[in-house]
């Protein structure tokens, strides 16, 4: 037997009840299914919803639960003919949902009305004495690209899309099977199977310059979205590096293997596919980020800084305005 | 021993379909489960359940038991219970559904939908995606402790939990929840904190243990100013400025995508735009780390600094 929760079970019961009420002669595996748990606990619940009633728990006072070879049917149970009303939690989670998807302009079905009908609900609830306040910052740099991208995998459409790698650093034309547009971390990507690359990759929205679609359909079903994370690969360069406060923000999102803690910073552990794009987070935090290790990483720092320093430095030749 | 399950479900219909409320000592005796002969274990037991079940939405009301005996009792109210006809249509709840899939809130929601499938008389299952067709955004709002604060926001409750911040002082707070910011991929409480006397941002993450309810509801005054989504982040400390670069063609689309004017080619072939940042300090992180690709023109005390840091890394970084 699982280990459900007390409350899980009586929520389960709680929702049951009503159903089984309207469907008499339900069939056990239909319930199992539906409230998504298998028939031996749903057995168990009906077990003990047996044994429960109004108090005195005699003849008359008891819910009726009949199983009949495999159907089963519930009676003497009206105090539960109507599920539990919403919660606060259930409907201003719902809310935030509808709203969430209005305000990337994705907009399923009647979502509109749903949400009136929410907030009606939410404000006849005695305790709510505000409105929501929650401030969603979820729209990407480029609506524009995130629509077009949202039609290609509503269409399913494959995408022909100029991709600034950050490894590379070359932006070149890629054809991707488009399956969905997700978030992560606070950045969108683009999913799918990229046929340049042969594999499922995931682009950066705010490194794709372009994006068209072609009339061609995909030739199979989107696969599931997964969540997007860097995967530490062999062949990857291990860095360590010393991060001084000021700038512990722009490095924690990145995966470490290691954390020191110092004074006034920290050493810390992290590998990369991409040096190049690490050479640049690197100096985009200037003095307050040291490459320890290795070598090769702290030249590229130098040169990247050499060249961009070169542009200013009075003896070269680069436009100089006052 | 009778399972918690079933003394819950006992205890939600005595209170449901009882006249007058009930004292906790009729439920010590009468309720199925609580026949407990230590006052104190039973005492424990019900407060426990009490709040569980709050916590589910079951609508239990504490009020005297009559006009002559301030005793507490307790009872829930059927037409607070019940679920209000909503009269969701199918397409509606479908909304909902897919919505809630596409935030990352599938879990969270699949025993509300659960509940308003019932009028609809259609299921929707928020987990199988490809009956309800591609789920072309996925969103990911889940986040622990988000449902209570969100709560807590809307009726107005002062809320007590520890907290860890990076700087590694760990401390309980008690705080009134003004509005929760989502940005960057992360969550915010922005609110009151009692200790401080003052408006402080809190990251959800650097929540330790439970967030709990440290007042009743309607405990403090509604706030005044709006929450927005720039309420966690720092204000610039310095003035706005704008700014003209020149650029390789290479990367010139990722300027003008923020570029405020501009587009001109140069005689070099580098493309010329005017920026205005929000946060100049941002800009200057950013023509560090691409100074290859991108040259600062104007305003000189922005390129002067930007040289001086340029320098420093270049002098960090000999062998």
């Amino acid at each position: 037997m699982s280990v459900a929760s007390p409350l899980e079970r009586l929520e389960r019961v709680l929702a049951m009840v009503p159903w089984l009420l309207e469907h008499p002669a339900t069939p056990l595996d239909e319930l199992a299914q539906r409230f998504e748990t298998t028939r031996e606990q749903i057995a168990a619940d009906l077990d003990i919803l047996g044994y429960c009633g109004l108090p005195g728990y005699g003849g008359g006072d008891l819910v009726e639960v009949v199983i009949f070879g495999d159907l089963v049917t519930v009676r003497m149970a009206d105090f539960f003919a109507r599920p539990l009303r919403l919660s606060v939690r259930e409907a201003v989670t719902l809310l935030l949902a509808a709203r969430a998807l209005s305000a990337v302009g994705e907009v399923p079905g009647a979502l509109h009305r749903a949400i009136e009908r929410l907030e009606e609900l939410l404000q006849a609830e005695p305790e709510v004495a505000g409105e929501m306040r929650v401030a969603l910052d979820v729209r990407p740099e480029d609506d524009e690209l995130l629509a077009r991208l949202r039609v290609a995998v509503r269409a399913r459409r494959v995408v022909r899309v100029r991709y600034r790698s950050a490894s590379r650093e070359q932006t070149r034309e890629r054809a991707v099977e488009p399956w969905a547009v997700v978030t992560a971390g606070g950045a969108w990507y683009l999913q799918g199977w990229c046929r340049s690359a042969a594999g499922r990759r995931d682009f950066r929205l705010d490194r794709i310059a372009d994006a068209e679609l072609t009339d061609e359909v995909l030739p199979r079903p989107p696969e599931a979205p997964r969540p997007v994370a860097y995967e530490p690969r062999e062949g990857d360069l291990e860095v360590v590096l010393d991060v001084d406060d000021v700038a512990w923000w722009r490095f924690e999102p990145l995966v470490l293997d290691a954390v020191e803690e110092r004074s006034g910073h920290r050493r810390v552990t992290l590998r990369t596919p991409a040096p190049l794009w690490l050479a640049r987070a690197v100096l985009r935090a200037g003095p307050a980020v040291r490459v320890v290790t290795p070598k090769s990483l702290r030249l590229r720092v130098h040169e990247l800084a050499s060249a961009a320093l070169g542009h200013y430095e009075p003896t070269t030749d680069g436009p100089d305005e006052p | 021993m009778i399972e918690r399950t079933e003394r819950l479900l006992n205890l939600v219909i005595a209170l449901r379909e009882t006249r007058r409320p009930l004292a906790a000592e009729e439920i010590r005796t009468r309720v199925a489960g609580y026949a407990h002969d230590d006052l104190l274990a039973f005492r424990r037991m019900f407060e426990r359940d009490k709040s569980d079940l709050r916590r589910l939405g079951v609508p239990i009301e504490t009020l005297p038991l009559s006009r002559w005996d301030e005793t507490p009792g307790y009872r829930i109210d059927p037409a607070r219970y019940d679920l209000p006809a909503i009269e969701l249509e199918p397409d509606e709840l479908t909304g909902l559904a897919l919505a809630a899939q596409a935030a990352g809130l599938a879990d969270e929601v699949r025993g509300a939908l659960r509940k308003l499938e019932i009028d609809t008389g259609v299921a929707v299952d928020a987990h199988d995606a490809h009956d309800l067709g591609p789920q072309p955004v996925g969103l990911d709002l889940q986040a622990p402790h988000r449902a209570e604060l969100m709560e807590a926001q809307l009726t107005l409750t002062t809320v007590v939990f520890r907290y860890a911040p990076a700087d590694g002082s760990a401390a309980r707070r008690r705080v009134d929840p003004h509005g929760l910011v989502h940005r960057g991929g992360r969550w915010y409480l922005v609110g009151h904190d009692h200790d401080r006397d003052a408006t402080r941002v809190f990251r959800l993450d650097r929540i330790t243990g439970p967030v709990r309810a440290a007042s009743e509801p309607g405990g403090f005054a509604p706030p005044v100013k709006e929450v927005r989504a720039s309420s966690v982040v720092p204000a610039p400390e310095e003035e706005p400025v704008v700014a003209t670069v020149t650029v390789v063609e290479e990367l010139a689309w990722l300027v003008a995508r923020r570029a405020r004017g501009g587009g001109t080619p140069g005689e070099d072939g580098w493309i010329r735009y005017e920026l205005a940042p929000a946060d100049p300090e941002e800009l200057l992180g950013w023509l560090c780390a691409h100074g290859d690709q991108v040259r600062l023109l104007s305003p000189a005390p922005l390129r002067a600094r930007l040289v001086a840091r340029l320098r420093a890394v270049v002098a960090m970084t000999v062998a």
